[in-house]
């Protein structure tokens, strides 16, 4: 739906080898400066996600909802409300960390339920071949044609919006999408001697897959997994924002723009201040996965 | 010019309508569009799983669009005649069956909220869509290739560390944040283009264009940053490791010659398969963008037609989004193989 | 004898530069009766080039010094690693900018090495030009043939394209490919490995340069292709008065075309001499089991082809003394010492050995 995931295949760091003969040096300095574009990231997540669940844990807050109409529409850097307050006088700055527990929820359980079995089945895909690969890869294609966006709106409309239903809802879109993934990366390898040799001396299928296909593919899917996350936390902000997610008053990221969207003009900190925690979460979790990835690349 | 299949015919020109038969049967033989034709067979079960998928999913929302299209003060009666109208008491295979017959000869039926017919309501509504995400698609191709070849001209150089930072950064707004924070910027402050609303081309070209400008560049500045940090990182390979580059740079050209020439005509083959099974996808996009500025295109009707139940129209919605999917990729295919000069002419003999 | 008035090399010191014949101890006899002394059209005087990789300094090429002049077929013979294609695409700058290349290349007197890029682009083609070993991925993919030839014209030479365009079918004609205004318009896929060497030469011709360098030209064909498009060079050679540099690892090649030949190992040169001179005289223990590696009809069925022992050389990490000492079955203490500077020990013949083979005539 929003965003896409990039392709592995095309998006290769800048690999320095022009002469075959004489390999060039990937990078200077390996040590403290190198790490630095995978800590701070990872640094920066690590806090958001401790915020967002220890804080209201540790220091009193107002609550996310149930607040005073006396105290609605408070500015930023109001006494006792840092981000202010919303029309029905919720404090922002816990409704962020409420919220933010919801948008780490959703996205690291969309993308595990997708890991798991989309990945469970695009490897059993790839390996077996044949008419399982056919059906199963059909079953997949129907899946992505079909527009999430219907599944989401049916489920919500059908269940009612909450956040499990969103995990739901967001699954189906994070499971064939792992499931392409993981077919892609086990096809190659049956042709490998190992994956022969390993068949060839009788190993039952499930322990072939589970000790040399999956540990052979994890790594790929690993860092497609991370950038999933930021894609899955940008579609439950969606969700949220078409009111599919977290029913409001519940805060989500995404509900808190749509509620912002409305009084943009007058209060744009109402939209500004989530949507600065969105993008924040989603370029760390870019940058950390690229950072990743050009790791990855160069081992 | 060559003709790879036929007789060796001497020099001297061919005319025209030889070339095209001898292409035509180039393309025939080649293996690549045999492998359409193979996808294109695949892609028919999975059309009719979509269907059947959005038929079930319809069916298992609770609420009564019997009762719903009745209103709240219509007696029971009213409700039941109505459910027998519309033929919602037969049972869901025949019902199935029924639109599946009628979809095969695109008769969508009616709307039930409107009662105009579907196949109206979307000849009225793509238009838009299409148009939406036409002009998005070219945004984003005019905003992705000219940054990543100056990028790749000196890879980590200044311009490259900056492309690469906001690049990633683009990527990462959500397309919903960055169509408000347009809305705020350029719509509400210096009030250059409408927040919401939709001219249309008859009405005003300037005001057509101007009022999708706007949702136009939120759903293309997500994937220009995406295409272009692709495309970026594939004329960077290119250059770096691909002997022919040595080959260019050994005639003495110029190396924004050979960056452009050489390199960029290869890496837009890679990205050209991208580009297209992305646009499929974008569809998905404009559901939400069309919410936000308030376009009559499909994915609003989508929305509506959900709320109110309107199945007729949400299978047909359903089911022109996923053939736009898979169109769009198997399109890809066709324009790669017909691209490729490698699949065009085939090996002549030696 | 062109390598005598080039440089003689010792090791790290000065270069003796292009002495007059017959004077001082270093440098040899009178050259080839081809006309008189030749000036040289390329000198390369104690070149190196250094590369850095993870942090560790390698010395690709550590100390070469050569020249050749015009009509002149010269043929450097080493294994991967040796140094060889580095040395020569030095010569046209073609290394990554990480390379430090250090020495002088002169080009009919001009020094290359520093020279600003784009004076440097106005040799390669004109002056100096190379064909490589991959044709399949040495030709742009999806360009066709004409246009890639026409493109090398057009970059130095102010021909309209219609003249472009006879020129590039003249050039095809040249070099021997049949069907030659067809294959203008063809893509490389469509043609064979040695049709596509051809064209290679073809764009290597263009601008009728003065030096060709040839790296491991036909190392990429079958062997009858090889012997077709080794004429070809040779006749262009002759046509065109260009000197030929060609790289290699096959010694049978060089004995067949070569007029001289230079053997590199581990970034040095370490052996010299005209063909004749080396092929019946081996010198260098290295040399000898090169030769002596290729296989030979009159050698017993089912004998074990000798090869030469232990593997290439690392050149973050030389030994101290001779590089070639761990291999080599002849070595003794002074090898591992000290490192054999080249010089020439007979007239026309260098060698870089404390004890080289002095045998008679090898067959």
């Amino acid at each position: 739906m929003a965003a896409q995931l990039p392709d592995v295949a095309l998006s290769t760091p800048v690999a320095d080898t022009p002469l075959s003969a004489v390999p060039e040096s990937g990078r200077r300095g390996r040590g403290a400066l190198h790490s630095l574009d995978i800590w701070i990231p990872a640094g920066f997540l690590i806090l958001m996600i401790a915020a967002c669940y220890l804080w209201p844990l540790v220091y009193h807050m107002p609550p996310p909802v149930g607040g005073s109409i006396l105290a609605a529409n408070l500015p930023p850097l109001s006494p006792g409300h840092i981000f202010g307050t919303d029309p029905v006088g919720n404090d922002i700055l816990s409704r962020i960390f409420y919220g933010g527990r919801v948008s780490f929820e959703v996205g690291i359980s969309t993308t595990l339920i997708g890991l798991v079995i989309g990945g469970l089945l695009g490897t059993v895909a790839g390996y077996r071949g044949g008419a399982t690969d056919a059906v199963i890869s059909r079953v997949l294609d129907v899946l992505i044609a079909f527009p999430s966006l219907v599944l989401a709106l049916a489920i919500a409309e059908a269940l009612g919006p909450s956040e499990l239903h969103t995990i739901w809802a967001l699954s189906f879109y994070s499971i064939p999408l792992f499931g392409r993934l993981a077919r892609a990366a086990t096809l190659p390898l049956g042709e490998q001697t190992f994956m022969l040799a390993a068949r060839v001396s009788g190993t039952k299928a499930r322990r072939v897959l589970m000790r040399h296909v999956v540990p052979n593919i994890l790594p790929q899917l690993m860092t497609f997994a991370l950038l999933g996350v930021g894609v899955a936390i940008i579609l439950e902000g969606a969700l949220s924002f078409l009111g599919l997610g977290v029913p409001a008053p519940g805060p989500s990221w995404g509900n808190m723009i749509a509620l912002g969207f409305q009084t943009m003009t007058s209060q744009p900190d109402l939209v500004l201040i989530p949507s600065a925690f969105l993008c924040a979460t989603v370029i760390a979790i870019n940058v950390l996965g690229d950072a990743l990835r050009a790791r990855g690349a160069t081992r | 010019m060559s003709t790879s299949i036929l007789e060796p015919v001497g020099v001297g020109a061919l005319g025209p309508g030889d070339r095209a038969t001898a292409m035509a049967r180039t393309i025939l033989r080649s293996p690549s569009l045999r492998l359409i034709g193979r996808r294109l067979l695949t892609a028919i079960p999975v059309l009719f799983g979509v269907t059947l998928l959005a038929f079930i999913v319809m069916n298992l929302l609770p609420g009564d669009a019997a009762r719903e299209l009745s209103g709240i003060n219509a007696t029971p009666a009213e409700v039941h005649a109505l459910t027998i109208k519309l033929h919602l008491n037969y049972p869901f295979w025949v019902r199935y069956g029924d639109w599946l017959g009628g979809a095969l000869q695109l008769h969508f039926g009616t709307s039930l909220t409107s009662g105009v017919s579907v196949t109206s309501i979307l000849a009225q509504r793509l238009p838009v869509t299409f148009e939406l995400v036409g002009y998005g698609f070219v945004i984003s191709l005019v905003l992705a290739v000219p940054p990543a070849v100056l990028a790749a001209r000196r890879p980590n150089g200044l311009f490259d560390r900056i492309h690469l930072a906001v690049s990633l950064t683009g990527l990462s707004i959500a397309p919903y944040v960055l169509a408000l924070l347009l809305v705020i910027v350029f719509a509400v402050h210096l009030g250059w283009f409408p927040a919401i609303g939709f001219v249309s081309v008859s009405q005003s070209v300037g005001g057509n264009l101007r009022s999708l400008t706007l949702p136009a560049f939120s759903l293309g500045f997500g994937l220009a940053c995406f295409y272009t940090r692709l495309l970026r990182a594939d004329i960077v390979e290119q250059m770096q490791s691909q002997d022919y580059v040595v080959t260019a740079q050994a005639k003495g050209l110029r190396p924004s010659r050979i960056l452009v020439r050489h390199a960029l005509r290869n890496s837009l083959f890679g990205f050209l398969t991208v580009v297209g099974v992305n646009l499929g996808s974008l569809i998905g996009v404009t559901v939400i963008t069309e919410q936000i500025f308030s376009l009559p295109g499909i994915g609003y009707e989508l929305l509506q037609a959900i709320d109110n139940r309107d199945v007729p129209v949400v299978l047909a919605t359903v089911v022109v989004f996923a053939v736009i999917v898979i169109a769009a990729n198997l399109l890809t295919d066709l324009l790669y193989a017909v691209l490729d000069p490698r699949i065009r002419y085939g090996r002549s003999a030696a | 004898m062109s390598a005598a008035e080039g440089a003689a090399v010792t090791d790290g010191t000065t270069v003796a530069r292009a002495a007059a014949p017959g004077t001082g101890a270093g440098t040899s006899a009178t050259p080839v009766a081809r006309g008189g002394p030749a000036a040289p059209l390329l000198e390369i005087a104690d070149l190196h080039v250094h590369f850095r990789q993870r942090g560790q300094d390698v010395a690709a090429v550590n100390g070469l010094s050569y020249a050749t002049e015009a009509g002149r077929t010269l043929a450097i013979i080493g294994e991967s690693g040796s140094g060889k294609t580095v040395s020569s695409r030095a010569i046209v700058g073609l290394l990554p900018p990480s390379a430090k290349v250090t020495g002088s290349i002169r080009f009919l007197g001009e020094e290359l090495i520093g020279l600003p890029e784009p004076q440097m682009r106005r040799h390669r083609g004109p002056d100096i030009a190379m064909v490589f070993q991959d044709p399949a991925r040495s030709l742009h993919p999806t360009m066709r043939i004409g246009q890639q030839i026409v493109e090398a014209i057009r970059a130095h030479l102010p021909l309209d394209r219609k003249a472009a365009r006879e020129r590039a079918v003249e050039l095809l004609r040249l070099v021997r490919l049949p069907a030659a205004e067809r294959r203008y318009e063809e893509y490389p896929h469509q043609l064979s490995g040695g049709m596509r060497q051809r064209v290679m030469i073809a764009i290597a011709l263009a601008c009728k340069p003065k030096l060709l360098i040839a790296d491991e030209a036909t190392t990429a064909l079958d062997v009858t292709t090889q012997a077709q498009v080794m004429e070809l060079l040779l006749d262009l050679q002759q046509q065109l008065g260009m000197a030929l540099v060609m790289i290699s690892h096959d010694m049978g090649l060089a004995a067949t075309y070569a007029d001289e030949v230079i053997v590199m190992y581990a970034g040095r040169a370490v052996e010299r001499a005209t063909t004749a001179e080396l092929f019946s005289h081996v010198r260098m223990p290295y040399t000898k089991a090169l030769l002596e590696a290729v296989p030979r009809i009159d050698r017993p069925a089912h004998a074990r082809l000798p090869v030469v022992e232990g593997r290439p050389p690392d050149l973050s990490a030389l030994p101290p003394g001779c590089a070639f000492a761990p291999r080599c079955p002849g070595a003794q203490d002074d090898c591992r010492e000290s490192r054999p500077p080249l010089e020439e020990h007979e007239p026309g013949h260098l060698w870089a050995c404390w004890h080289p083979c002095m045998g008679g005539r090898q067959p």
